[in-house]
């Protein structure tokens, strides 16, 4: 039969089309990436404060509805600043915030609005202060049913790794220095480091250094 | 001009067997108040059977029945039933009016005429449109004879003709006399004594009495006489129907016992809804707001308004909405009667449009918008905002828009990443130790440890005409446990909050 069917049978064959992936909008970074987060799937990037978690997603936000798509940022800590979006270049109408008062209601949230498909980029942020946050082992599974589902890049923003082995890609954040000069002195921004430690496509592993740039303080 | 009649026979008892379905097929009672010497005022078929007739006491009726289902009259239930046969029937024409209240054996009766000219085009005949609109009003809870005519009376006699819920019939154009003149007079509801004359005479048919010369009925019985002769042929000098300006949609029903907890009055609330949203579906529309009425068992009442993030006939996201609003401001004591009301808002169709930003139909992005809001609360779904003022965290939440402008948005004039702040809601206090005015040591539940960062201070002042008045002295500062976040010095409380971290 396969003799039959000759070259129209490919055994074992491997797709040789590269994964869509959402750009972060930081060059060093998509290098890493092999070109961004990936689309319908479970991403993380985790690290302790001011280690320059929210400035990387709030360029991801930006990347993704700048060509006219809508993101939703699920706020499960109450965090988000709108002056930052804007200043990371997201328009702010286009960006879908979801002020949950907590965990459980973060990911149901979150849950829904991947249902609702055609999302560039849903963004959960559950960097809350203190203890990591309590999240139900099946509930990751689940919600990288419902990324696939809705075909939406899902990143989750935490103090730690928690999606463990439903996270295709973890970046890890770690500050390097924080820019204080000038006179009068101002504070110019963080460089951090940010190591990809879980990847399933090449590279699996290795780290770039993003450098933060602060454009606007208060008055 | 041709009309239909949407009539329902006894509306005390449809409005009952809509709130209360279970009792469909029980032998159910409606009194005219509590006691057992108010007087039965409906009576289901299966109560009817043993012998209870209206007009009866309630004793009576118990003798009669062993098994007899009480119920005393609802108003609240019937308006919401009679709107409901409206609603029915403004689904399809907009010419729609109520007809008048019957009297006598008809007093119980509900009806609606609506305008049906060239209904016949739509649903290839005016027997098709009929059942359509029985069909319609069934599902609204309201089992209704349907009749169609050249004129109201025509039509309302027909529809009075004995037969079951459901039927449907149709007179055609010139042939109402033939069509009427089997039937009875007393579907006419002649006065007691007209009737008792016309038996005498012999007249029980409607054809009889059609038949009889005009100016010797006059003559002998009075013009009711002749007036009612009119009606049998199914004459009538009819007005055109006028179009029915939209009023608003309520539902609402009376307690039988003060309810205090929310678990109970969340079941109330949803039988209600659901019979709300089945109208608003039948009538094309949807819920953008809506109202809660509470009446307390002290006496009194209280409202509540609930605003959606978009319009929506999906009831598990009303009911959240509304438990959400009544566990965030509780009624002050136990509730007697519960009322929703909404106005109703045209629903969103989505259509092809190849021009349209990457993103969900607005249809289903405003329902998933409506069950955010169900899950987070009200006024914590949209988009962020940056109102005109000069508070450093100050910010807005707009409703989000469910059409936008697909153009490109210009990039960031930095080509590297831009340096972002977590917003502390509310502010975290802190402790600080001053050196020459700057900080040189902080303490709080966010950033800890000696300064060794600091710029600043950005001094932000506003409001002053009011009691909202603001004196913010703002720092960055970096401290020894690697933390770098935004200080506040609030110089009219005198003051420190940390009330950001750059990350």
């Amino acid at each position: 039969m396969l003799a039959r069917l000759g070259s129209q049978v490919r055994r074992g064959a491997v797709s040789l089309e590269p994964e869509p992936r959402l750009p972060s909008g930081i060059p060093d970074l998509d290098r890493l990436l092999g070109g961004g987060f990936p689309y319908g799937r479970l991403s993380e990037i985790s690290g302790p404060s001011s280690s320059g978690r929210t400035s990387l997603a709030l360029s991801l936000l930006a990347a993704s509805v700048r060509p006219g798509g809508l993101a939703a940022w699920v706020d499960a800590a109450d965090a988000f600043d709108p002056a930052s979006a804007a200043a990371a270049g997201a328009p702010l109408s286009r960006v879908l915030w979801v002020r949950a008062p907590g965990v459980a209601a973060a990911l149901r949230s979150t849950e829904r609005l991947l249902e609702a498909r055609g999302l560039a980029l849903v963004l959960l942020d559950l960097a809350l202060p203190g203890a990591p946050p309590h999240v139900a082992p099946a509930a990751w599974p689940r919600l990288l049913r419902a990324a696939q589902a809705g075909s939406a890049p899902l990143v989750v923003l935490a103090a730690g790794r928690i999606a463990g082995a439903s996270a295709t890609l973890a970046l890890e954040l770690s500050v390097v220095s924080a820019r204080f000069s000038g006179t009068p002195c101002l504070f110019e921004g963080l460089e951090t480091q940010a190591d990809l430690v879980r990847g399933r496509s090449k590279p699996a592993a290795g780290m770039a250094c993003v450098r933060l740039d602060a454009l606007r303080t208060p008055g | 001009m041709r009309v239909a009649c949407l009539r329902v026979p006894d509306l005390p008892l449809a409005a009952r067997l809509r709130a209360e379905p279970e009792l469909a097929g029980a032998p159910l009672v409606i009194a005219a108040a509590a006691g057992s010497r108010a007087e039965i005022v409906s009576v289901a078929t299966a109560a009817a059977r043993e012998g209870v007739r209206a007009g009866q006491s309630v004793a009576q009726a118990r003798t009669l029945c062993a098994g007899l289902v009480l119920r005393t009259c609802a108003p609240a239930l019937e308006r919401g039933a009679r709107d409901a046969l409206r609603d029915a029937a403004l689904s399809f024409s907009a010419r729609t009016e109520s007809a008048p209240p019957g009297t006598g054996a008809y007093n119980a009766e509900a009806a609606c005429f609506l305008d049906a000219s060239g209904t016949g085009r739509l649903f290839r005949s005016e027997s098709g449109f009929a059942t359509a609109l029985a069909a319609r009003a069934g599902a609204l809870g309201l089992p209704a004879f349907v009749s169609v005519a050249s004129s109201r009376t025509a039509a309302l006699l027909a529809a009075r003709a004995p037969g079951d819920p459901g039927d449907v019939r149709v007179l055609a154009p010139g042939q109402e006399a033939a069509w009427l003149a089997p039937l009875a007079v007393d579907l006419a509801d002649p006065p007691d004594d007209l009737a008792e004359t016309l038996t005498r005479f012999g007249i029980r048919r409607l054809g009889e009495l059609a038949r009889l010369p005009a100016r010797a009925l006059a003559t002998r019985l009075g013009p009711e006489a002749l007036r009612l002769a009119k009606l049998a042929r199914g004459e009538s000098d009819d007005l055109p129907i006028e179009v029915t300006l939209q009023a608003g949609f309520e539902e609402a029903t009376e307690l039988e016992a003060p309810l205090e907890r929310l678990e109970p009055l969340a079941f109330v609330l949803r039988a209600l809804l659901g019979r709300l949203t089945a109208r608003l579906e039948a009538r094309g529309l949807a819920c953008g707001e809506l109202g809660l009425d509470l009446g307390l068992a002290e006496g009194g009442c209280e409202a509540r308004r609930v605003g959606l993030a978009a319009p929506t006939t999906d009831l598990r996201t009303l009911l959240r909405l509304a438990c959400l609003a009544l566990e965030a401001h509780p009624p002050r004591s136990a509730v007697a009667s519960v009322g929703v009301t909404t106005s109703g808002t045209a629903v969103r169709t989505d259509q092809l449009d190849l021009f349209r930003p990457a993103g969900p139909p607005p249809a289903l992005l405003g329902r998933t918008l409506a069950e955010l809001e169900s899950l987070c609360g009200a006024g914590r779904v949209g988009a962020p905002g940056l109102p005109d003022d000069l508070r450093a965290d100050a910010f807005s939440l707009e409703p989000f828009p469910l059409t936008r402008s697909s153009a490109l948005a210009p990039k960031p004039a930095s080509a590297t990443p831009v340096q972002a702040l977590r917003a502390l809601r509310p502010p975290v206090a802190a402790q600080v130790r001053l050196s020459r005015g700057t900080p040189h040591w902080l303490h709080s539940a966010v950033a800890n440890g000696a300064v060794l960062g600091c710029a600043g201070p950005w001094r932000t002042t506003g409001s002053w005409w009011s009691s909202e008045r603001f004196a913010h002295d703002h720092y960055d500062v970096r401290t020894s446990d690697g933390i770098v976040s935004r200080l506040r010095h609030d110089r009219i409380q005198r003051s420190w909050h940390v009330d950001g971290v750059y990350d």
